[in-house]
């Protein structure tokens, strides 16, 4: 099987899609013969052509505008955003126009939304954001955060087939720094359910994306000192894997949230009630939030570390849980 | 596929050459906006302080006489009947739409497209029946056109179970993208632009080059995604039909308060597109703008700008009693009203109709209006439950497929992707 960075494996899943299903097409900024800032779509102009690989004005509500006019039509567009956080320009056409749609007047946009989010790599406030709560809370969307090179790969194929508005964050702190084996055949990885990163015991870690990495660094020294980890990697944020949720903290009763975007508002929060909803009964101990501060990203290398968690934060809380 | 690109740049030049030309011994290039207007009023509107008030005032010649309706240069005697037709089934749609709300039978408010009833009915009328139109609140006309029924608009209004979103939505805001190919709208102005773009994308992929149209009011062309909108149709060559609906009015706030060109057409120049004025009031002017903008748009040649200028005859919607309008503007535009004057058109002028056949065709139309309102006003409100589900497409409830052919995909022979390192400066 062969070894595919993250990134490697959503590029080889949308070419995929593009071979297999002749509606799939591409639209987004510098995506053509520049192949993308990222170079996720490298090479799919030559292959595709200049139809099916759109390089567009730079107008993210019109780009996003002209994608659901597509799927209108039965197309189903994957639009490439430069940045996430630049996904705000497009705001109302995402949650106003796209993800009303079904609901008010029975029209599917079977379109995708893809883009690297996420920080730790220095990109300061408008390159390093994670703004997928943004569209948690807008009912209608989807919203896929992959982990490993493996999900990537099997998320970005369903959520293109998928017939709902996708919104497909991909950390670009993985891009390049996550490589697994990953088939060459056709698979996917099904959207709204969570995966046991890690199978343990004592204490579970509900988190996504590069936090899922965090937490598994510091199980690695946790369990040196005789505390069992269970991660669990949502994968999918919109809809939640609630059944996941619950059937970890049977296990363990205790739980850790972590994540990379701001703790108010975030994440968290939402799973924290849906434990207190489901599994109160359960819990055998606080339920701990590990998050970024509420503020912007900041850019100096030293701030950003204390601005996102860290895995001596994770040390440091789960140390003080398993005390319960 | 290889031969793309030069044929894209042979197009643009093309176009180039047709929009601009330079005069000669100058380096100032100059560019047409076919105005097909009988008169062009002079008309302004300001902010004026008066005993410590501040209203409008419209400065202007108010008195010019009403010109005659142009006469088309493709509708037939059958065509403009049947435009006219709709046009009265669009205004008194409406009257009945506003006594249903005098009747407490509405849910929210009422919006009218009084006076606009030609811009909506005859662009709409140009449009092939697989090609798709994006209402905005005053082109409930529009839609009538479409396919949809008196009925089904007053249900919307009312808020029944049997209305096109089954009480999800109000108003105009409604759509259907299985037969009458009608995009909905949100209250938020502009954003049909490229959503209707897109749809010309979506069928050009196909293999087809359809029309498709939408409406943007002179207060809403201000917004940003207008723009965007409307650029990517043309750098594109999309063939959107974007009618320019200036109705001296958004809300409150005069047209001379939004923008600073002469004419909203002439924003057709800065996207390199062609521009055109009709009067909003005259059916044939409106018709057949329409018209050949989608026979451009049939070609592959790209988004048109029409502007249709008018006044709103009414408030922004039923609550607004539009104090704030200058009398003697009403009285100006009253005299132009579009159905009279298309009335007169085709009674006196083209004599198409006879009294005796003017007053079966708007008994028939009266007789459906009250049918309708008849069944709106029975039919039942939601059951409760019923505003679950639905959120997500799921459990097969839509079939996905091309609307118009399997796009054909041509590929070439590059067999796997690339694999560039990114060139950014963030790893």
């Amino acid at each position: 099987m062969p070894q595919l960075t993250y990134l490697e494996a959503i590029r080889q899943g949308i070419w995929e899609e593009m071979e297999r299903d002749p509606t799939v097409f591409c639209l987004g900024e510098d995506i053509g013969i520049y192949g993308g800032a990222f170079k996720v779509t490298d090479g799919f102009i030559d292959r595709f052509g200049p139809e099916r690989v759109i390089d567009t004005p730079i107008a993210e509500s019109a780009i996003v505008g002209a994608a659901f006019g597509a799927s209108l039509t039965g197309m189903r567009p994957v639009v490439e955003f430069q940045f996430m956080d630049f996904i705000g320009c497009a705001f109302n056409q995402i949650v106003n126009m796209v993800a009303k749609a079904h609901y008010r007047w029975g029209a599917p946009a079977p379109l995708v939304i893809r883009g690297p989010s996420g920080g730790n790599v220095h990109g300061g406030p408008f390159h390093s954001q994670n703004p997928e709560m943004w569209f948690v809370h807008a009912p209608g969307l989807k919203v896929v955060c992959p982990a490993s090179a493996y999900d990537a790969k099997g998320l970005i194929k369903a959520a293109i087939r998928d017939n709902n508005p996708v919104i497909f964050f991909e950390h670009k702190y993985l891009y390049r720094r996550t490589k697994e084996e990953v088939p060459a055949e056709d698979y996917i990885v099904p959207l709204g359910k969570a995966r046991i990163a890690r199978e343990g015991r004592d204490l579970s870690i509900i988190t996504y994306a590069a936090m899922v990495h965090t937490a598994l660094e510091a199980a690695e020294t946790l369990s040196r000192e005789g505390i069992d980890l269970e991660i669990v990697d949502l994968r999918t944020l919109a809809p939640l894997d609630r059944e996941a949720i619950v059937a970890t903290l049977r296990k363990t009763g205790k739980v850790i949230i972590l994540h990379e975007h701001a703790r108010t508002g975030g994440l968290a929060g939402e799973i924290a009630a849906i434990i207190n909803e489901d599994a109160f009964n359960h819990l055998d101990g606080p339920i701990v939030r590990i998050a970024a501060q509420d503020s912007p990203v900041p850019f100096s290398p030293p701030q950003e570390e204390y601005f996102l968690p860290q895995v001596s934060d994770v040390l440091r809380e789960a140390r003080r849980l398993r005390a319960y | 596929m290889d031969d793309a690109e030069p044929q894209m740049a042979k197009k643009q030049k093309e176009r180039l050459a047709a929009k601009s030309a330079q005069a000669p011994g100058t380096n100032q290039r100059t560019y047409t906006i076919p105005d097909h207007r009988l008169e062009k009023p002079s008309i302004t509107i300001r902010q004026v302080r008066k005993a410590g008030k501040v209203s409008y005032e419209v400065t202007g010649d108010l008195s010019a006489t009403v010109p005659p309706i142009r006469e088309s240069r493709y509708l037939s005697k059958k065509q403009c009947i049947e435009i006219y037709r709709w046009m009265l089934l669009n205004r008194k749609m409406e009257t009945a739409l506003e006594n249903l709300y005098k009747q407490g039978k509405v849910v929210g408010g009422v919006y009218f497209g009084l006076g606009q009833e030609a811009c909506s009915c005859a662009s709409a009328y140009a449009l092939h029946k697989d090609e798709w139109m994006g209402p905005l609140i005053r082109n409930q006309g529009s839609t009538l056109v479409r396919g949809f029924s008196p009925r089904d608009i007053m249900m919307q209004y009312m808020a029944k179970a049997g209305s096109p979103t089954r009480g999800r939505d109000a108003s105009s805001h409604f759509g259907d993208i299985k037969d009458r190919n009608v995009v909905a709208p949100i209250s938020t102005l502009g954003d049909l632009l490229p959503v209707l773009a897109g749809v010309a994308l979506g069928a050009r992929l196909q293999g087809r080059n359809i029309a498709v149209m939408t409406y943007i009011g002179d207060g809403g062309q201000s917004t940003g995604v207008t723009y965007e909108g409307l650029n990517f149709a043309a750098v594109q060559d999309l063939g959107l039909v974007l009618f320019v609906e200036n109705n001296l009015w958004a809300y409150s706030t005069p047209a001379d308060m939004q923008f600073r060109v002469k004419d909203l057409a002439e924003r057709a120049i800065s996207y390199g597109i062609p521009g055109v004025i009709v009067d909003g009031t005259d059916a044939c002017q409106v018709y057949d703008a329409a018209h050949e903008a989608c026979e451009r748009a049939r070609r592959g040649q790209g988004p048109t700008l029409i502007e249709a200028k008018m006044m709103r005859m009414k408030g922004h919607a039923i609550h607004d009693a539009a104090d704030y309008v200058p009398k003697p503007l009403f009285e100006y535009w009253r005299k132009r009203d579009p159905i009279a004057r298309f009335e007169n058109f085709l009674l006196n002028v083209k004599k198409w109709l006879t009294p005796t056949e003017n007053r079966e065709l708007i008994a028939g139309v009266d007789q459906q209006l009250e049918a309708d309102r008849d069944f709106a006003v029975a039919s039942p409100m939601p059951e409760p439950e019923s505003a679950a589900g639905g959120v997500y497409c799921e459990h097969g409830c839509h079939e996905i497929k091309p609307k118009y052919a399997i796009p054909k995909a041509r590929k070439g022979s590059v067999a796997s992707p690339g694999g560039t390192e990114a060139a950014v400066h963030l790893k």
